[in-house]
C-alpha cells in the first residue's frame, strides 16, 4: 500500500522563478512531518500544491489514492486544512461556520461532529460569536476545529500557532498530538517555531529556494547540518540566505 | 475522542448545495447592504419608472411598458447579483482557500448560487408586482403569456452574466465587484428595456441587435401592445442566451484552470 500523500517531482514557477523545484514528498498514515525553511523557501507553495489549490507545472499529487486536481472532491474528504493567517466566513457564528464546513464533507452526522469539535477544543463560549469578531487565537482554535471535525486522515497546517499566546499554542499542539495518537491522523505542517517542530513532528523536510536540502528525523537533520539544534540550523540557513541576498 | 462516521464520497451532493444556500441566506440576513439591494431598489425603481410612465405617457400602455421593463430588468439583475456577489462574499471573507480544501464541486456551488438568485428574483418580482398592483392599479402580467418564456430567457442570460463575473473575480478578486452590478447597467440602455431598438442612435442599434436581452424585451412589448406572442423573437433570444451561457461556462472553466495554474489563490488569502 502506498503512502497517504504521494507528491512526486513537483515543480512550480511564477514568472520564471521556481518557487518549488523538484520536490518529492511522501507522508505515511500516522506520520508527523514538518516542512521548514526561511521565508521564501517554498513551504506554503508546497502545501498549496499538496492541497490541489495550485496546479504544479510538472509532477503529480495523490492523496488517499486520489489524483489532484482531477479527483479533488474525493481527496478533500481525507484532508483537513488550517492556517494561522486564514480567516473564517465573516458573517457566520462559530457554530454556523463549523456546520457549514461539516455539511461540505461526507460526514454521516455533521451536527454531532460539530458538537464534538466544540467540546474537544473547549470553545463552547465561542459558539454564538460571529467569526469576524474572534481574536487571532480564538480564530486559530476554531480553524483547527474546522479542519479536524471530519476526522481527516491527513491534516495540513500552515503556521498553526503563529502569533498565539503560549497557552493557546499549547492547546493546539495537544489537540494535534491527540488526533495523531488516537486516530492515526497524519500531520503535515509548516512552522517557524523550531521547538514546536521538535515537539510535534518526527520528520523534518528542510527547504532552501524551493528544493529539499534535508529530509529525516530532526536529530539526523541537525547532525547532518553540523549544528546542535534545529533552531541553530534554521538560524544558520537564514543567515546564509541574507548573505546571498546582499 | 469519539469516533466519527464518514460516508463514502458520492457524486453531486444536495447537502452541500443546501449548505451554501444557507450560508448565503445568513450573509443576506446579517448584511444591511444586501437588504437594500433586495428590498429597497426594486421598490424605488418600480415607483420611479411607473411614475415616469404616468407623467409623460399617453394612456396606460406606456406605464405598462416601463413598469414591465423594470420588472424584467430586476428579474435578470437580481439573479446576476446573487451569483456574482455570492462569490464575492467568499473573496471578501477570504474564504476561497477554505472552500477549495473541502469536497465541494464547482457545479454544486454554481447550483447553490443559482437557487439563491431565483429566491432573490422571486422576492424582487413580488415587491415590484405589489407596487404596480397596489399603487398604480397595474397588472404585473399585462404582457400575457409571453412573460413566461421571456422570463426564462432573461434568467438564462442573467446566469451567463453571473458566470462571467465569477470568472473575472477569480482573476481580479474584489476589483471585479463593479462588474457584478455594473454589467447589466451597461446593457440596459442598449437592450431596449424601455423602448424599441429603433429609438437608439444608429450605431448602437447594431449593438442592440446582437444582445439576446433585446429580443426578449421586444417580445414583451409586442405582448403588451398587441396581446400576441412574438415567437420568432423569443426563439432568437433563447438561442442567443444559450450561446451566452455556453460561452460563460467555457470562460469560467478556463479561468478556474488558470486560477490553479497561475496560483491566483494566493491573492485571496
Amino acid at each position: 500500500m502506498g503512502a497517504l500523500l504521494e507528491a512526486d517531482a513537483l515543480v512550480k514557477a511564477f514568472d520564471g522563478f521556481r518557487a518549488v523545484d523538484e520536490v518529492t514528498l511522501h507522508v505515511s498514515s500516522g506520520e508527523r512531518v514538518a516542512i521548514v525553511g526561511p521565508n521564501g523557501a517554498g513551504k506554503t507553495t508546497t502545501l498549496l500544491l499538496v492541497l490541489g489549490a495550485i496546479e504544479p507545472d510538472t509532477g503529480t499529487v495523490r492523496v488517499g489514492g486520489f489524483d489532484l486536481p482531477r479527483e479533488r472532491p474525493q481527496a478533500m474528504n481525507s484532508i483537513g486544512f488550517a492556517a494561522g493567517y486564514l480567516p473564517l466566513p465573516d458573517r457566520l457564528e462559530v457554530v454556523e461556520a463549523l456546520r457549514f464546513f461539516a455539511d461540505l464533507t461526507d460526514l454521516a452526522d455533521p451536527a454531532t461532529a460539530v458538537e464534538h469539535a466544540i467540546e474537544e477544543l473547549d470553545i463552547e463560549h465561542l459558539r454564538h460569536k460571529l467569526c469576524m469578531t474572534l481574536s487571532s487565537g480564538q480564530r486559530t482554535l476554531v480553524g483547527i476545529a474546522k479542519a479536524t471535525l471530519h476526522r481527516p486522515r491527513l491534516l495540513v497546517l500552515d503556521e498553526p500557532t503563529a502569533s498565539l499566546d503560549p497557552d493557546i499554542a499549547l492547546r493546539v499542539r495537544d489537540r494535534l498530538a491527540r488526533l495523531n495518537a488516537e486516530h492515526h491522523t497524519s500531520l503535515l505542517l509548516t512552522s517557524h517555531d523550531m521547538r514546536e517542530v521538535e515537539t510535534l513532528t518526527e520528520r523534518v523536510v528542510f527547504l532552501r529556494a524551493g528544493r529539499i536540502i534535508a529530509d529525516g528525523a530532526p536529530t539526523d537533520v541537525v547532525a547532518a547540518g553540523g549544528h546542535d539544534s534545529l533552531e541553530g540550523l534554521f538560524l544558520a540557513e537564514a543567515a546564509r540566505l541574507r548573505e546571498a541576498q546582499l | 475522542m469519539t469516533a466519527i462516521a464518514v460516508e463514502a464520497a458520492h457524486g453531486f451532493s444536495w447537502r452541500r448545495v443546501i449548505a451554501v444556500v444557507r450560508r448565503q441566506g445568513l450573509v443576506q440576513y446579517r448584511n444591511p447592504g444586501m437588504w437594500f439591494l433586495l428590498l429597497a431598489l426594486p421598490v424605488v425603481d418600480a415607483v420611479l419608472f411607473a411614475s415616469i410612465g404616468v407623467a409623460y405617457g399617453d394612456g396606460v400602455a406606456p406605464v405598462r411598458i416601463l413598469f414591465t421593463g423594470i420588472m424584467l430588468f430586476h428579474l435578470v439583475w437580481q439573479l446576476t447579483l446573487a451569483g456574482s456577489l455570492g462569490f464575492l462574499e467568499e473573496v471578501w471573507s477570504k474564504n476561497v482557500l477554505n472552500l477549495l480544501t473541502t469536497p465541494i464541486r464547482e457545479l454544486e456551488y454554481a447550483v447553490a448560487l443559482g437557487l439563491v438568485g431565483l429566491a432573490r428574483t422571486v422576492v424582487a418580482m413580488g415587491l415590484i408586482g405589489a407596487v404596480g398592483a397596489g399603487l398604480y392599479a397595474l397588472d404585473p402580467d399585462a404582457a400575457g403569456w409571453v412573460l413566461v418564456p421571456a422570463a426564462a430567457v432573461l434568467l438564462l442570460f442573467g446566469w451567463a452574466v453571473a458566470l462571467m463575473v465569477v470568472g473575472l473575480t477569480l482573476q481580479y478578486g474584489d476589483s471585479a465587484e463593479v462588474f457584478s452590478w455594473g454589467t447589466l447597467v451597461l446593457l440596459m440602455p442598449v437592450s431596449g428595456v424601455f423602448y424599441p431598438v429603433e429609438a437608439l442612435p444608429g450605431a448602437l442599434q447594431a449593438v442592440a441587435r446582437v444582445i439576446p436581452l433585446t429580443r426578449a424585451f421586444d417580445a414583451t412589448r409586442v405582448g403588451i401592445e398587441g396581446g400576441t406572442v412574438a415567437a420568432s423573437d423569443l426563439v432568437v433570444a433563447a438561442v442567443g442566451s444559450a450561446v451566452a451561457v455556453a460561452l460563460a461556462f467555457w470562460f469560467v472553466l478556463r479561468q478556474l484552470r488558470r486560477f490553479r495554474q497561475q496560483g491566483w489563490v494566493t491573492k485571496f488569502t
